[in-house]
């Protein structure tokens, strides 16, 4: 059994179907990519995932358990945390007070110079200590996709979900970050749902690709049979 | 080092502030203790509306409901005043708590009408139980003391006032309070890191309505006549100036907002009854160009001429 599983997903905005009858699994411990054409869904199927949206149709499991229904916080609780593909911080907070906010709704009980000393950890973790006090809105747009990794793994997810984390960077930016994210993989023991609109970033990280294509699941595999498939360059790249 | 000096200046000035009314005359107290009413007042609409972002058009109303239920209470039963100020503030509790979970599941706007028609509400309610009420004739009350004394209730106002901040002072600084700016930042956010906003913002407006109530409550029995001027929305937006333009979800905010237009209200009092409108005018400007108020105004000063000599003094 799969750590996530959705049966049938459906999810229509009007009459747009975003998401359109789609099945999918993540397993434990593994980088599951999930790429497609703009508009195919992705971040629909991510927000459907932790609660932000309900679905029209399907369910979606974690561990086992029916996650579709509940509000966004209790699936943070269960174990699973994301980021946005456009960055909300809490603009008027400073770094460590938005790393916090993950921190004490994981753990109630903590007193505050322990919360401080935690979320200096996770900021150190993503390469923002020195910006620790300084407020969330004065961050350029890469350190704001790095805060929100700090702010994700400060609620000790189980599963981890990238929307887009790479925008901005350059190749040589890009081959960090990806070396980032399996390290951070294999030192937690996290599993790792990651849409991505670089296709060389998702091909080199993940063991499993999905491709949505206009709301619909176009193929699933390995990366290398993935790129190769005339599905996948016919979606991306039209006649 | 710096916070002990910093304990050590806020005792100074709180027991220069209690030794005060010894130097004034009875005119004088009224407005310190009115305005000690107004402290409280602002102070626990700026948690609400200040640090979670939940703007409330019914704080009057909760101050009215404490005041009212600890009124009548008195008249109609005989009850102790001081056991009439607990009900009335559990009273504003439960009304706060009952709204809450009624329209803060639909989030922002859905609580500022709710609020605004509770206050509607009330008013109907309060003018046509002529009976119980006496509609706007006012309700003749006993007060908290058997020998009236302004200075006696100077310190009673002045610890409620206290006890009111303190409790403010606790939450915004505990967890919950990194909670309650989250969930003013960014809702959607706050949730995905496992805040249960509905919680935060029910619990907010609860401990927020519970503290007009006792402040309502207090009021009543220091005026000694309960009209439904206290629960009106000249009262409502007259705390919403204060709070607005002494700074808007700052701690100090709302005190000097609420001393400073009290005290200005007395003195052009004489030209009419248009403070309210005038006050409320220059809260939409300091709200449009400055929205932490006052309070923001001198931060961002201090934080300027911190610079300018960081910069002088540097080679
Ligand atoms: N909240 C929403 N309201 C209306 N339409 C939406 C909403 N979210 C997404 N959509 C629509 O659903 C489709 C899929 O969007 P999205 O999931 O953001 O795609 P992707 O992340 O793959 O680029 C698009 O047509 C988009 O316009
Ligand atoms: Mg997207």
């Amino acid at each position: 059994m799969a750590l996530l599983e959705g049966h049938g997903v459906s999810r229509a905005f009007g009459g747009v179907r975003a998401l359109d009858g789609v099945d999918f699994a993540v397993e434990a411990g593994t980088i599951v990519g999930l790429i497609g054409p703009n508009g195919a869904g992705k971040t629909t199927l991510f927000n459907i995932v932790a609660g932000a949206l309900a679905p029209s149709q399907g369910t979606v499991r974690f561990d086992g358990r029916q996650i579709s229904g509940l509000p966004a916080y209790r699936i943070c609780r269960r174990g699973i945390a994301r980021t946005f593909q456009v960055t909300r911080p809490f603009g008027e907070m400073t770094c460590l007070e938005n790393v916090a906010v993950g921190i004490i709704n994981r753990h109630p009980a903590l007193g505050q110079s322990e919360w401080q000393d935690r979320a200096a950890g996770f900021l150190a973790e993503v390469g923002l200590e020195a910006q620790a006090r300084t407020a969330a809105k004065h961050l350029n747009v890469i350190q704001k996709k790095r805060l929100e990794i700090a702010r994700a793994l400060a609620t000790e997810p189980r599963l981890l979900m990238l929307d887009e984390v790479l925008g901005g960077l350059n190749t040589q930016e890009i081959q960090e970050a990806v070396g980032f994210i399996r390290e951070l993989r294999d030192r937690r023991g996290l599993t790792v749902f990651w849409i991505e609109h670089v296709m060389g970033a998702i091909m080199q990280a993940a063991e499993k690709v999905l491709v949505l294509d206009q709301g619909t699941l176009l193929m699933e595999g390995p990366p290398a049979a993935v790129v190769s498939d005339p599905r996948v360059v016919h979606a991306y790249l039209g006649d | 080092m710096k916070a002990i000096a910093k304990r050590w200046w806020l005792g100074a000035a709180v027991a220069a502030f209690a030794a005060l009314p010894w130097t004034l005359g009875v005119y004088h107290q009224h407005i310190l203790i009115v305005s000690l009413f107004y402290v409280m007042m602002a102070a626990s609409w700026n948690l609400l509306a200040g640090y979670t972002g939940q703007v409330s058009f019914g704080h009057a109303a909760f101050a009215g409901i404490g005041a009212y239920a600890s009124g009548i209470l008195a008249v109609k039963a005989g009850v102790n005043p001081w056991i009439g100020v607990a009900a009335g503030t559990l009273l504003a509790a439960v009304f706060g708590f009952l709204l809450g979970i009624l329209c803060l599941k639909l989030g922002g706007i859905y609580l500022s009408l709710t609020t605004l028609g509770f206050s509607e509400i009330l008013h109907i309610v309060i003018n046509n139980e002529y009976e119980i009420t006496r509609g706007t004739m006012g309700l003749q009350v006993p007060g908290l003391i058997a020998e009236y004394s302004k200075l006696a209730y100077f310190y009673i106002f002045l610890a409620a006032a206290l006890v009111t901040l303190a409790v403010v002072h606790r939450l915004i600084h505990a967890n919950i309070g990194l909670n309650f700016r989250a969930v003013q930042n960014d809702e959607r956010a706050a949730a995905a890191l496992g805040v249960d906003v509905v919680r935060v913002r029910v619990l907010a407006f609860t401990v927020s309505s519970a503290l007009a109530g006792m402040a309502g409550a207090l009021y009543g029995h220091y005026l000694l006549l309960i009209t439904p001027q206290i629960p009106s929305l000249d009262q409502q937006f007259l705390v919403l100036s204060m709070t607005v333009i002494g700074g808007l979800g700052s701690f100090a905010g709302p005190i000097i907002g609420a001393f400073g237009l009290e005290i200005l209200s007395e003195y052009i009092r004489a030209y009419g009854e248009y403070h309210v409108l005038a006050f409320g005018l220059v809260a939409l400007i300091v709200a449009r160009f400055a929205p932490r108020g006052v309070v923001g105004i001198w931060n961002g000063w201090r934080a300027r001429r911190d610079l300018a000599r960081a910069a002088g003094a540097a080679p």
